[in-house]
């Protein structure tokens, strides 16, 4: 493959340039309750070159290896384009060139599993929560995503790996009168099929709780102290602060760039925040980014202070700071973009009684249910929760959806738990989707979130 | 494709060829300054097949192996999804103005120049950071189906958009124009962004409370993916729709008027057939706040004994890759017929109140249900018809059909919005909002 792309390569009039062909193979079968909507096996595959360019830096997705000549030739005359447009010309920084070939390690290559068997496995998920009469709905996709990408570039890296991502995810919803409430399910990885088998429990418990919500009270809004569980401590490190560390979101809003400078305070003395995609067997896990670094972790907070970011290449070298390996695409139909790897919040000593007892008056919130950040403000919806008094957990709640300010937020974190877990599930959308984006964290005590009930 | 529907047409009962070809080219300009220019060329064919009532569907991006591609199709058949309807055989569709050849002849260097002098008159006009861009695509569609449907279409499309950032906040006022051919940003339109603008750089927190909202074109998007939910023929077959039994009954304010007019070309995106290639029509949705109908794809139309309303699209609000995915009910060319107060009449009428300007959150939450909690970011404050300043951490929730029936009037101008939607600003009471203090 690298001999044909070095062919098209040819002849191209650019300072730097990098061309990325991938395969991508997917399998999805899907439900709308005892409806079998989707089985299906497919594959695509498709060519993404960036050109720089006299300090210009442009990119071209394109599916027919026929239109090589003329995406190469309108990346290098858009770099050109860019550079007569510029004031400030767009810089790499020096990357090592790289050449392997890496394949990760899968507990059971899905690709060998016959397809009636995943079938029959989705099935005998979905019929867990269907036997259940106050179930009108469930939307339950088996998803396996096989990534094989062929990376290269002018200075001579050549890369070839592989990506694999299975999941088993979607929504339960029950009705009682008129009031309807669902709940998220959610199972994967990426390191085979082996992360789907046997998790029949997960949706026993997710039924159990979509019932129970049918006559849980709604959350009433207003300010509260809360103790947040392990996948809305994660969605909290991604959603509130985790945008704010890929460095091409700061990079072009002045004002936030200079509050985080690194260094600066941002969070109470006992937060520390990390994103490390290179943890083997999680969901985030990879080698190399789409640029040809290898990802390596980021120590993002320590003790409350920022001290790392996340880059590619035009951002370390606009920041003059170290290459992270976080410039990522979703596949062969973009160029890539600053994204997070597996960020989470690491644990402290606390057990979760402890936070209980420390809580006092407040909500215990659980899974997390979506999130958005828009600057400083972020907002995220929790599936279910608990009212907690005097350190004791009482009633379930409904209809929580939390908002905050990033800096505040940071501050009112209190008490970090000893627990900590990733997510298994991702997908994070910043113009185009990683489904491969990891979170997690132990429980954690924020004082003082906006709930917003309904 | 004509030798692909022969083969899949001989080994199938029915069977059906879309094709999509698309170029498109953007240029973003960050912090007032160039940051990406963009191309893609992104080409696929799908294939979908009707065997003893099951559906096979496969995809690729260039078709080399028909045969592969059927062999995949063939393969999906045996998992046992349904297919009970019959592919439509439409032969000629609706002439329609979908495609100006000005849009083919847009460079990068147009588009570079267009986001360039938005940014510079924006940058002289406000102290914001300024974001600005400028698009442009051209894709041709084609429909082949064994019952003798052979339909293609030429579609561009145009754009601009900008928004003034609340230096420190990362949140802005943002507007977007769209068009066929080259969508130049009005001067009224950016004088309504720097107006509002201005008019929110100081921070206030409000108390809470039931106020006055009045939902912008870029914060409607949170009313818009509810009402979509709750109209669809898919919600109301899943029994997740809480207006199934409610058709003819009033769910909204009698000042509300809702429809879907895929035919009006006066817009951009207008289509002449869905990409089953059903025949599009106007279609009404809500009159004066009366439930008068649920949009359709072929498949659950037949599920629920109706007729297909020619709203069966590939890619839903997740994923515009019309290649990969088969078709489903989705509507794209709404409508909200407009009132008679401008923006300035809609503030004057508001005694307390916030004008959403952005949301976050839009996606999350009960959405069938109508249910909604977002976060304001940016919103702007109104005491006494006046905007006071931008209000800091806040949130607002409801329900759409309690909320849309307190409408207390409707805006005079028409903005994009969600998903090719089309609406006015739009002025509730009794939304609640809550504050830190």
């Amino acid at each position: 493959m690298f001999d044909k792309l070095e062919k098209m390569l040819a002849g191209a009039k650019a300072d730097y340039i990098d061309i990325r062909y991938e395969e991508v193979k997917e399998t999805a079968i899907g439900f709308s309750g005892k409806e079998l909507t989707t089985l299906s096996a497919n594959a695509g595959d498709g060519y993404v070159v960036r050109a720089l360019d006299q300090g210009g830096m442009a990119s071209v997705a394109f599916t027919r290896p026929e239109e090589a000549e003329a995406a190469i030739r309108a990346a290098a005359e858009n770099a050109s384009l860019f550079s007569r447009n510029t004031a400030k010309p767009v810089r790499m920084a020096k990357a090592e060139t790289v050449r392997d070939t890496y394949s990760p390690k899968l507990g059971e290559d899905p690709r060998q599993i016959p397809i009636t068997e995943k079938l029959e496995l989705v099935r005998k998920y979905n019929n867990i929560p269907l036997a259940q009469p106050k179930v009108v709905n469930t939307s339950i996709a088996y998803s396996e995503v096989y990534r094989r990408k062929y990376y290269m570039n002018s200075e001579g890296s050549r890369i070839q790996e592989d990506l694999v991502t299975t999941s088993v995810r979607g929504l339960i919803t029950a009705r009682e009168g008129s009031l309807t409430q669902n709940i998220r399910v959610g199972i994967g990885g990426s390191d085979g099929f082996g992360a789907v088998r046997g998790q029949e429990r997960h949706f026993e418990e997710k039924t159990k709780l979509v019932l129970d919500l049918l006559s849980a009270e709604p959350v009433k809004s207003g300010s509260y102290s809360c103790i947040l569980n392990p996948s809305l401590a994660g969605v909290f490190a991604h959603e509130a602060f985790g945008h704010f560390s890929e460095a091409d979101i700061v990079e072009t809003l002045p004002a936030m760039r200079e509050r985080m400078t690194l260094g600066a305070t941002l969070g109470n003395g006992i937060l520390n925040i990390i994103d490390d995609a290179t943890r083997p067997g999680q969901l985030g896990f990879y080698k190399y980014d789409d640029e040809g670094v290898a990802v390596r972790p980021v120590q993002l907070i320590k003790n409350g202070v920022l001290s790392g970011r996340l880059h590619s290449r035009r951002t370390a070298a606009e920041f003059g700071e170290p290459l992270s390996g976080h410039c990522v695409a979703e596949d062969y139909r973009y160029a890539p973009i600053v994204r997070m790897g597996t960020i989470y919040i690491q644990p402290g000593e606390k057990g979760f009684d402890q936070l209980l007892q420390s809580l006092g008056d407040g909500l215990y919130l659980l899974d997390a249910k979506g999130g958005q950040t828009s600057g400083e403000n972020f907002t995220f919806g929790a599936n279910y929760g608990y009212e907690v008094r005097q350190g004791k957990i009482g009633r379930m709640v409904r209809d929580i959806n939390i908002s905050g300010n990033l800096y505040q937020t940071l501050m009112d974190i209190s008490s970090v738990g000893s627990d900590l877990r990733l997510s298994q599930i991702g997908g994070c959308g910043k113009g185009q989707s990683n489904i491969r984006s990891c979170n997690g964290g132990p429980h954690i005590i924020i004082d003082n979130l906006i709930v917003g009930g309904i | 494709m004509e030798k692909l529907l022969e083969m899949a047409g001989r080994a199938a009962d029915q069977a059906e060829v879309f094709s999509a070809e698309q170029s498109s080219s953007s240029a973003t300009f960050q912090d007032a300054k160039l940051y990406d220019i963009r191309t893609n060329f992104l080409s696929g064919v799908s294939l979908r097949i009707i065997k003893d009532g099951r559906l096979g569907f496969a995809y690729t991006r260039n078709l080399k192996d028909r045969q592969g591609l059927l062999d995949n199709a063939l393969d999906s058949l045996r998992g046992g999804v349904e297919a009970h309807y019959d592919l439509p055989d439409t032969r000629v569709g609706k002439s329609l103005a979908t495609y100006d050849p000005a849009a083919s002849r847009l460079s990068s260097s147009d588009l570079t120049d267009e986001a360039k002098r938005i940014c510079e008159i924006l940058k002289a006009a406000s102290a914001g950071e300024i974001m600005a861009g400028a698009y442009v695509s051209v894709d041709s569609l084609r429909v082949l189906n064994s019952r003798g449907a052979d339909l293609s279409q030429r579609n561009s499309l145009a754009g601009s958009y900008s928004s003034i950032i609340f230096p420190g906040s990362g949140s802005g006022i943002g507007r977007e124009v769209r068009s066929r051919s080259m969508a130049k940003m009005p001067d009224n339109l950016i004088s309504e962004m720097t107006d509002l603008f201005k008019q929110g750089q100081k921070t206030v927190q409000p108390k809470g409370g039931r106020m006055k909202v009045l939902f912008m074109p870029e914060s409607m998007i949170t009313l818009l993916w509810r009402i979509v939910s709750g109209l669809s023929g898919r919600s109301v077959y899943e029994k997740i729709s809480p207006n199934a039994a409610r058709l003819g009954q009033r769910i909204f304010s009698p000042k509300l008027t809702i429809y879907d007019d895929p035919l009006n070309d006066a817009c951009p995106g207008a289509r002449a057939w869905d990409d089953e290639g059903v025949p599009c029509k106007k279609l009404s949705l809500i009159e004066q706040g009366v439930l008068k109908g649920f949009f359709y794809d072929l498949k659950y139309a037949e599920k629920m004994s109706a007729a297909s309303t020619g709203h069966g699209y590939r890619g839903d609000i997740w994923s515009g890759d019309p290649v990969t995915v088969k078709p489903g009910p989705f509507l794209g060319h709404l409508f909200m017929e407009p009132g008679t107060a401008s923006l300035a009449k809609l503030i004057s009428q508001m005694d307390r109140g916030i004008i959403i300007e952005g949301v976050m959150g839009a996606h999350s939450g009960n959405i069938p249900n109508g249910d909604y909690s977002i976060g304001i970011g940016p919103g702007l404050y109104v005491e006494n018809g006046q905007i006071v300043g931008r209000v800091k951490d806040a949130m607002a929730a409801g329900n759409i059909y309690e909320t849309l029936s307190n409408v207390v009037e409707v805006g005079d101008t028409l903005y994009p919005s969600f998903e090719g939607a089309r609406v006015p600003p739009l002025l509730c009471e009794g939304v609640s909002v809550t504050t830190k203090t």
